[in-house]
């Protein structure tokens, strides 16, 4: 590395700075010229302008072409790249979008830009190949999810959501730094190409095992894997609606890509294998162990719950399972599918968020209380109804051609040594739909509360935008080749 | 010359004794400073690997893990007032409003 070109830096971050130039001019007028306006006008400008921002960062995005790594692998820029941080900035737009109607806070201003600043961190999470901005962009995207989640200042379960999902994150941050201390000591570079090509060799150090177990700590703790788990239950129900849409859908985009990007690129020589009978210790023995006792816990724990975000919660748990499960087979066609499964999963996370967001006002969270819903909201239900179905994998939906090619890659990878992952998959996600159906049961067949039968308004934008995210499964579903084609060209 | 493995063993006893306190201590605030720790010595396998390497990278890790550090404490102690206000308590046995 002779020069530095700033000038080819500044290009290559252009999207990232749209998005961050918006978030200031949000935060700007909010605090000056909206000050003393009507909190739902304050709510729309906001939006606007930020939605302004991340349009500007997927221009930038759709214009940009070809292939270029800076200093050092600290940025990448590739087609897939790309992809995946237009996807991010695409579900921005819909989580701002989604909050425009809500009432938990005041501070309109700092609540959305802080979503666009989680925004670029993850922009810069997808687009980078070096330990040192992982950590950094890691940690920039936690602190605002940690503040996103304690933004509703005067309720209870918010501050202690928040205070769970900081201090596990607190202490997922160091066991992911000592793992990549110890890769930094082994390889003596932080460059995930680099890493690999030191590690190259069939035998395993003890001491690579011991960086590989922290690194899948700390990333289990990110993607909210068995059993690392323990703080999304708590966030998911207690954080503002709008912020739990947002950390269960563009979070999860973000850290499962790198994740794989860190195992796949950098672990590349350490893989060994997780056959049944045949295995050989690497990372993807530790990643199925993970995914098995994801699926099998987060699915058996959902059953029991009588809150629908903690259900929601516990079936995010099952669901990094399955994903796991693509990176365990570690193929680039199973990397492919991962990424359609996360895209369409977080599409119709971030829905089923957006619905019980919209029945905030009414009180709703308890799932009694969710009684006889399609005869006061019809609509909304219909939208429900979509997502959750999605979520439990029923043919013409998205989520099912997820499911379909994530488990028929991990299949095929290497001569069908993860049969077993496969089949436990398979039953669990059979599980799964006893508890999805529980819910659309509660919405479609129970009679309504007699103190709550009038029918329940919605905004419009609030209904327009579920809306065209329920079209968007049906039509993913029903057309997965669509963005399937366009994920194999990125790749490519 | 102190060899390296000596750095990562007084670092791997610091990062265990983080992690122990993390589990075992009741005091929002003590439970923080453990996390703190743990941090911190990761700091110094970095500190060691750079010098065994002969390199910078590792060095200048340590200064951004510092920075970030430094961010997570404002963010943390923000968290653990609003904790405060809410309860009065920083006992972290009487934050359990929800449950498994």
């Amino acid at each position: 590395m002779s020069g530095v070109s700033y000038f080819a830096l500044l290009r290559l971050t252009l999207p990232q700075i749209a998005l961050a130039l918006g978030a200031f001019l949000t935060l700007t007028l909010d605090l000056t010229v909206l000050r003393r306006r009507a909190q739902s006008t304050r709510f729309l400008a906001g939006a606007l302008t930020a939605c302004c921002g991340c349009v500007a960062a997927m221009l930038l995005l759709a214009c940009a072409s070809g292939q270029q790594t800076l200093f050092d692998g600290m940025m990448v820029a590739n087609p897939l790249t790309r992809l995946i941080q237009m996807a991010l900035a695409a579900f921005a737009i819909l989580a701002v979008l989604l909050s425009v109607s809500s009432q938990f806070t005041r501070h309109v201003g700092e609540y959305l830009s802080l979503i666009l600043f989680a925004t670029v961190a993850m922009m810069f999470l997808a687009g980078t190949q070096n330990l040192l901005l992982i950590f950094i962009s890691l940690e920039f995207l936690s602190l605002s999810l940690y503040i996103l989640t304690g933004f509703s200042k005067r309720s209870r379960a918010s501050a202690e959501a928040a205070l769970k999902y900081f201090l596990f994150g607190g202490m997922s941050a160091g066991f992911l730094l000592f793992g990549m201390s110890l890769l930094y000591g082994l390889t003596g570079s932080i460059n995930l190409m680099q890493i690999a090509a030191a590690l190259g060799g069939p035998a395993l150090d003890p001491l690579l095992l011991a960086a590989i177990v922290m690194v899948v700590i700390g990333f289990g703790f990110k993607v909210a894997a068995a059993p690392f788990h323990l703080w999304a239950p708590d966030a998911y129900q207690g954080a503002p609606t709008p912020s739990a849409a947002f950390i269960a859908s563009s979070s999860k985009i973000a850290s499962f890509f790198i994740f794989a990007q860190v195992m796949m690129l950098g672990l590349a020589g350490a893989a060994g294998s997780a056959g049944w009978q045949s295995y050989s210790s690497g990372w993807v023995m530790v990643i199925a162990i993970v995914a098995a006792v994801s699926m099998l816990l987060g699915n058996l724990a959902a059953i029991a719950q009588t809150s629908v975000r903690r259900l929601l919660a516990y079936s995010a748990i099952g669901h990094a399972g399955y994903m796991l499960l693509g990176l365990a087979a570690h193929t680039q066609q199973s990397l492919e599918a991962l990424i359609y499964y996360v895209l369409t999963y977080a599409l119709a996370a971030m829905g089923a968020f957006g619905v019980l967001g919209a029945l905030e006002a009414e009180g709703v969270d308890e799932l009694k209380s969710l009684g006889g819903l399609s005869r006061r909201a019809p609509v909304l239900s219909f939208c429900m109804f979509v997502f959750l179905l999605s979520l439990a994998g029923i043919p013409p939906l998205a989520g099912f051609f997820g499911k379909f090619y994530v488990f028929v890659e991990a299949f095929r990878a290497g001569s069908g040594e993860l049969l077993w992952l496969v089949l436990l998959a398979i039953a669990t996600s059979a599980v799964s739909l006893y508890y999805y159906l529980r819910v659309l049961k509660q919405i479609y067949v129970v009679q309504p509360e007699a103190d709550a039968a009038e029918a329940i308004h919605t905004p419009l934008l609030h209904r327009a935008v579920l809306c065209v995210m329920a079209a968007l499964v049906v039509l993913l579903g029903c057309a997965p080749h669509l963005l399937l084609q366009w994920i194999g060209q990125a790749m490519r | 010359m102190v060899p390296v493995s000596y750095y990562l063993v007084l670092a791997a006893i610091l990062f265990s004794i983080g992690v122990a306190a993390f589990l075992v201590k009741r005091n929002i605030i003590s439970i923080f400073m453990s996390i703190e720790l743990m941090l911190n010595a990761v700091n110094l396998t970095f500190v060691a690997f750079a010098h065994q390497w002969h390199q910078v990278s590792g060095q200048i890790f340590v200064f951004f893990v510092m920075v970030v550090a430094a961010a997570e404490a404002a963010v943390g102690l923000a968290i653990i007032i609003a904790i405060f206000r809410t309860r009065n308590t920083l006992n972290v046995d009487q934050v359990d409003l929800m449950k498994l």
